[in-house]
């Protein structure tokens, strides 16, 4: 008897293999029932949503503070500088590969294997990095949300203490592992509510704090400066690289918004509207609440002063009762319920880019495994939730404050990972960057001059946080633990990567993913 | 040309994919259908992350694999079956199935129920669950580790006294329209009391030769026609109190809840499921196709 095997959808072919002929069947749709289904108001919701911004803030805001002082605000303006031009890259190396997505594969295609491999690991060690950061604010947060609830400031204290602290934290992971493991994602009406709360929460607080200002009820009142917007008065090009750095990680995520084609109802406009809507609204919340952080608090090394080593890591937690009274607890609420669900879908990414890893041969072929069941990357996802919490355990023991360590070391993985992928676009278009103006502009101008503005502030903080006095003021013997972090990482994924290469060949030999560059013949 | 019915099959790559592959098989061999083994996948969308997580990447992988296990699936339906592969995008694997329904024409939806249950019975799982309140076309529901013999040699039909039952009757008459295959109508009684089991059992008996009239007067098909009245405490009781072959199917109605031309699993066939040991057949409440 006759028996055929009628592929009914198109799905994209991976670069690597000839794309096999579309043999549709039935007049079934390919991809997506729902492709166009969302809107202006959707792609700006779940921008807000990437960034959470409630998170962000409690856990940059005092890092922030540590390196440019008053000059946070100019800062966050121009940190998103190099965000946007590395931004415009992607955007047209998504165009360009939509098969591809992740830095892994795309820094393959322009560089090569080697430099792939160490972009993807990049991207990964920033996902456990900031994964067993969001973590720990989830922890935080509890605990305090638990106090607050109770009226019983004691169980705020158990959130200091390191066992209580690592297992909880093994509690979230596992939570939210589970939950991507399962491929459930939040309905868009949970987005929708969390985005809302996060932003109504943090006008109040500021407008609270602005309000004791007035009264003079505020902790070390510090009167407004046109100043504080002039990023160039910063201490010095040191503290102004920390603090670029810094800023990356607070719009880390808003590039999510320009690449949203597919599912945009209209695709030639409405990415560039939403993420233009996505980040003004993060800009006037962020220099609203900075300025009013600055105002209430001061720069002080007070009980509440921004200057506070104790409560740089976790600024929210330290002032929404002061500012708020007896409604801070709307805020644990907020920064819990942004950092939780930020800490679920972080997971995505990082399992997906290991699974490509795993299906190219540049991991070891277990993380290529998909769920039969649920249709999600299994074993990448167990071990990105396995490895995020054993970094947890361990920087909270090495660390006297682990919040502000992990968040300095992030800064440095989202600069040399953006900064990998902003030079694979450069280096990919090479042959077509003087073809048109628009072309030249944001194949070549763009990306060059975000990655170049990356890379030197890769090379700065990297060379400045060998100060012992660096970050957390963590040390071991006498070199500071954000650089040896920083250093083991790397060397840890160029070890990982050699012994890829000694086991398994195919990948490092072009082998399972060609190098190319646009306009090839394929 | 007579039209050649087809069966979407509701595949993964999992043991309720493969019961319901089994079933499937079973009844495509049975009427000479074709089979349309469905592999439903989620759009993985824009994730909200500050990973910039595209899913392009992880679709085409994803899709890959799915083509494997479509592969591997149609090396497991023997060569006298006909049956294509289909790999689908939906929001929900239940609203692909049904989409998948509407765009192949298919006749009637196979679908693996079990998941986590106990003692090779039914428990449904939230697909089979979303099935059986709104496909427009019988679902079939295997058991789990469900294993076909040779041939399906009779089907029972288990019809309530109240309206509808009709629809069921078209429904398998339809199916079984040039067959050989015996056919068996049961009731099921509930009592709890001696003395109210006779009138209820007579009543019942009663009904069945309405049943069978009707039958007779609109079925064309051959075997032996047997009727039965299943008595114990309680519906899952009645259910036990039969016989059931281990090659055989049970059809059931929809309740009168169900929307014209939709399933919609009522509370006595939901409870004859925790006792049945063979495959159950749920059909609309009026046939979508006479």
């Amino acid at each position: 008897m006759a028996r055929s095997s009628v592929p009914a959808s198109s799905a994209p072919t991976p670069p690597s293999t000839p794309p096999e002929p579309a043999t549709g069947a039935g007049g079934l749709s390919a991809k997506g029932l729902s492709a166009g289904s969302v809107g202006l108001l959707g792609v700006t919701v779940i921008g807000i949503s990437c960034i959470a911004p409630a998170y962000t803030l409690t856990a940059s805001l005092g890092p922030t503070v540590a390196a440019v002082g008053t000059q946070m605000p100019g800062i966050f303006v121009v940190g998103f500088l190099p965000m946007l031009l590395v931004a415009l890259g992607y955007r047209e190396l998504n165009n360009a590969m939509p098969d591809a997505g992740t830095s892994f594969t795309w820094a393959s295609r322009a560089f090569g294997p080697w430099l792939g491999w160490m972009g993807g690991w990049g991207l990964i060690v920033a996902t456990v990095v900031v994964l067993s950061n969001l973590a720990g604010v989830a922890v935080d947060f509890l605990y305090l949300m638990l106090a607050q609830l109770f009226g019983n400031p004691g169980l705020a204290d158990l959130a200091g203490n390191v066992w209580i602290n690592i297992l909880t934290c093994l509690v979230f992971i596992a939570a939210a592992c589970y939950i991507s493991y399962r491929g459930m994602e939040a309905t868009k009406m949970v987005q929708y509510v969390l985005v809302a709360f996060q932003l109504v929460v943090l006008l109040w607080f500021s407008i609270a704090a602005l309000m004791h200002v007035v009264n003079g009820t505020a902790f070390d009142a510090l009167g407004f400066s046109v100043d504080w917007f002039n990023p160039f008065l910063a201490p010095s090009f040191s503290a102004f690289a920390a603090g670029v750095s810094l800023s990356i990680f607070i719009y880390w995520g808003w590039d999510v918004t320009l690449t949203m084609n597919e599912e945009t109802k209209n695709p030639q406009t409405t990415p560039g509207r939403a993420a233009t809507l996505t980040v003004a609204i993060i800009f006037a919340l962020y220099i609203l609440v900075s300025v009013s952080v600055l105002m209430f608090s001061g720069v002080g090394t007070g009980e509440l002063g921004m200057g506070n080593e104790d409560i740089q890591g976790n600024v929210f937690a330290a002032l929404a009762g002061p500012v708020m009274g007896p409604f801070a607890i709307l805020m644990s609420l907020a920064v819990l319920s942004s950092s939780a669900a930020s800490l679920q879908s972080t997971f995505v990414g990082p399992a997906r880019t290991m699974l490509a890893m795993g299906h190219y041969r540049a991991f070891p072929a277990r993380f290529a495994a998909i769920s039969p069941r649920f249709k999600s990357p299994g074993f990448a996802t167990i071990i990105a939730g396995v490895v995020a919490w054993g970094f947890y355990a361990v920087m909270r023991v090495l660390s006297t404050d682990v919040l502000t360590d992990t968040i300095l070391t992030l800064g440095i993985m989202i600069c040399f990972y953006y900064g990998v992928t902003a030079f694979a676009c450069v280096w990919f278009f090479r042959r077509e960057v003087f073809t048109s103006v628009r072309a030249f502009l944001l194949k070549l101008l763009a990306p060059l001059l975000g990655g170049a503005i990356l890379a030197v502030i890769f090379v700065t903080t990297l060379i400045d946080s060998t100060d012992p006095a660096y970050g957390s003021g963590s040390e071991i013997g006498g070199i500071g633990l954000v650089f040896i972090l920083a250093v083991v990482l790397f060397v840890a994924g160029i070890v990982l990567m050699l012994i890829m290469r000694a086991v398994d060949p195919a990948f490092f030999r072009g082998n399972t993913l060609t190098k190319g560059a646009s306009r090839d013949k394929r | 040309m007579t039209r050649v019915p087809n069966y979407v099959v509701a595949y993964e790559a999992t043991p309720q994919g493969r019961d319901a592959l089994e079933l499937g098989t079973a009844m495509a061999r049975l009427t000479r259908a074709e089979l349309r083994i469905c592999l439903v996948l989620q759009r993985a969308g824009g994730v909200p992350a500050k990973i910039y997580a595209t899913s392009s990447d992880f679709e085409a992988l994803l899709a890959k694999q799915a083509e494997q296990w479509l592969a591997d699936a149609l090396a497991l339906v023997p060569t006298d079956v006909t049956a294509t592969t289909h790999l689908l995008w939906a929001d929900s694997t239940s609203e692909g199935l049904i989409q998948a329904v509407a765009d192949l024409e298919s006749d009637r939806l196979v679908v693996g129920a079990a998941r986590g249950g106990i003692l090779n019975r039914f428990t449904i799982g939230s697909v089979a669950n979303a099935l059986l309140h709104a496909s427009p076309v019988p679902v079939a529901l295997a058991p789990r580790g469900y294993k076909a013999g040779v041939q399906l040699t009779r089907i029972t039909c288990a019809l309530g006294t109240r309206t509808g039952w009709e629809a069921l009757l078209d429904s398998l008459a339809a199916f079984t329209e040039g067959l050989t295959i015996d056919l068996r109508f049961v009731t099921l009684v509930e009592v709890d009391a001696a003395h109210e089991k006779h009138s209820a059992v007579a009543d019942s008996a009663a009904h069945l030769d309405t049943v069978l009239t009707y039958h007779q007067r609109h079925a064309r098909g051959g075997g032996v026609i047997t009727t039965e009245v299943g008595t114990g405490t309680g519906v899952e009781a009645a259910v036990e109190a039969l016989d059931w072959r281990p090659d055989e199917i049970a059809f059931v109605g929809s309740s009168r809840l169900a929307a014209p031309n939709r399933i919609f699993l009522g509370v006595t066939a939901h409870r004859m499921l925790h006792a049945l040991p063979v495959p159950l057949v749920v059909v609309p409440a009026t046939p979508a196709r006479s």
